[in-house]
């Protein structure tokens, strides 16, 4: 029955990075990160896209391996296919995350912390214990591991956190069920991501182009299930991409879900840290999570190493894993959720509407700024989404 | 917790099950689990309220009578 100080339960960017940071801020104690799959990094459930600013806090992406494309421009697509292409709108890159959940994970190991793939939480009690004993199954054997502190990493279905009693449930109307291809052979414009938005196409939600190579991108959507016709995020897909590249080579394929939700009102309790998407720490607004995770795994990381220095692993202590999140970005994100809410009311034709008249700012100047505004005056509907932005 | 539908609970087609751990969040009485690999739904504990069934990216969910 192995003792550990830190154990972390997923190998993503949010465990890798709490591992890693966890060893970082206190060498001496023994850190071990469980990834259930037989490789860190795969499947790849994800789109690929992260900002800048964000990932260099982590990484340095310039001539990495790790990266798929240098990204320099968005456009936004109307339902009718009217682009808006924005001006000044940052760096961003596309990651080939196989390679990159697996860099992390070799700085965690490169660190000291121990790298365990094919191993799967499956359970954890405490019992009054000062410990959790996590049962681990690994290549057939099962072993019970006893942690000081835990740190779930376990994506959106956030098993560690229903284990320990959080509450980590999310309402329908704030998952996306999403649905991808990879596409080769398709004509787009390689240095841009595309973010279509309809109510016909991706009800709830938008349908995005991330360009991985010349002639290569992500192309998926995302759909909330409550607001659709009956089809499901795959069919969604088909059609779209029957209309848009129905030349596309379809050499890969994945699905899953993104929560568009707030940060779960508690994400700490005895002995426990969640972190990443498990803890809902996604910009409901962008459906972006990779740079969240690396904060929030860092700032679990550091909290799980100092608590278990101090010898205090109590809810009392952890509970400020919760409030510096809150302070960083969970506030950000209740802002972006109620943004979320007023954009739901908008229809296909206002979407339309909207895409011409933001157009006739000159092509230098349209920032996303100048977009907000220059929006508000032409369509007052949109002041209160603006009202509950600086509330 | 209370059955929402008397005599129906979902079942999962491990055909087309892509194991993208979507359903379990949103599942009320925490009736999904997913361990090495397969995904299971507890007939003891679903309550038919079918959260689960629409927002599977791949139609892997049903409903089906339960006696």
């Amino acid at each position: 029955m192995p003792d550990v100080d830190v154990l972390v339960v997923g190998a993503g960017p949010a465990g890798a990075v709490a591992a890693w940071h966890a060893k970082l801020a206190a060498p001496e104690l023994d850190v071990v990160l469980l990834e259930r799959d037989r490789a860190v990094g795969a499947p790849v459930r994800c789109a690929e896209g992260v900002g800048d600013a964000g990932l260099r806090e982590f990484a340095n992406p310039d001539g990495a391996d790790w990266v798929s494309r240098r990204i320099t421009d968005v456009i936004f697509e109307a339902p009718d296919d009217t682009q808006i292409v924005l001006a000044e709108c940052g760096i961003g890159w596309i990651l080939d995350r196989s390679r990159f959940d697996a860099h992390l994970a070799a700085q965690a190991a490169a660190a000291g912390a121990e790298v365990l793939v094919g191993a799967e939480a499956t359970g954890m009690s405490r019992n009054g214990a000062e410990r959790w004993h996590v049962r681990v199954k690994e290549r057939g054997r099962e072993e019970v591991y006893r942690a000081r502190v835990v740190i779930g990493a376990d994506g959106v279905e956030t098993m560690v956190g229903r284990w320990a009693g959080l509450d980590t449930r999310v309402p329908s109307r704030d998952m996306e069920s999403c649905a991808q291809y990879v596409l080769q052979g398709i004509d787009f414009n390689p240095d841009a991501i595309y973010l279509q938005f309809s109510n016909a196409i991706a009800p709830g939600g938008y349908a995005w182009i991330f360009p991985k190579a010349v002639g290569i991108a992500n192309v998926g959507l995302g759909i909330v299930a409550l607001k659709t016709d009956g089809r499901n995020a795959r069919q969604y897909l088909d059609d779209w991409i029957a209309r848009r590249f129905p030349n596309g080579a379809r050499t890969g394929y994945t699905v899953g879900g993104v929560i568009v939700h707030t940060t779960i009102k508690k994400t700490y309790t005895d002995g426990v840290l969640v972190a990443g998407d498990a803890a809902h720490m996604i910009n409901p607004l962008s459906g972006g999570g990779i740079n969240n995770a690396m904060k929030a795994g860092r700032l679990a990381g550091c909290t799980a190493a100092a608590a278990v220095r101090e010898n205090d692993t109590s809810e009392r202590r952890l509970a400020r894993y919760h409030q510096t999140w809150m302070e960083v970005l969970g506030e950000d994100h209740l802002k972006y959720y109620r943004i979320k809410q007023a954009l739901e009311h908008m229809d296909d034709a206002f979407l339309n509407s909207l895409a011409r008249t933001v157009n006739k700012i000159a092509a230098d100047k349209r920032t996303i700024g100048r977009v907000f505004t220059h929006a508000l005056m032409r369509h007052p509907q949109l002041i209160p989404v603006a009202a509950r932005f600086f509330v | 917790m209370r059955r929402v539908t008397p005599d129906t609970i979902a079942i999962v087609d491990l055909g087309v099950c892509d194991r993208c751990g979507l359903c379990l969040p949103l599942c009320p009485p925490e009736a999904i689990h997913l361990e090495l690999n397969i995904l299971t739904v507890d007939d003891a504990a679903c309550t038919g309220c079918e959260k689960c069934i629409a927002p599977c990216p791949v139609g892997a969910l049903a409903m089906v009578a339960y006696a």
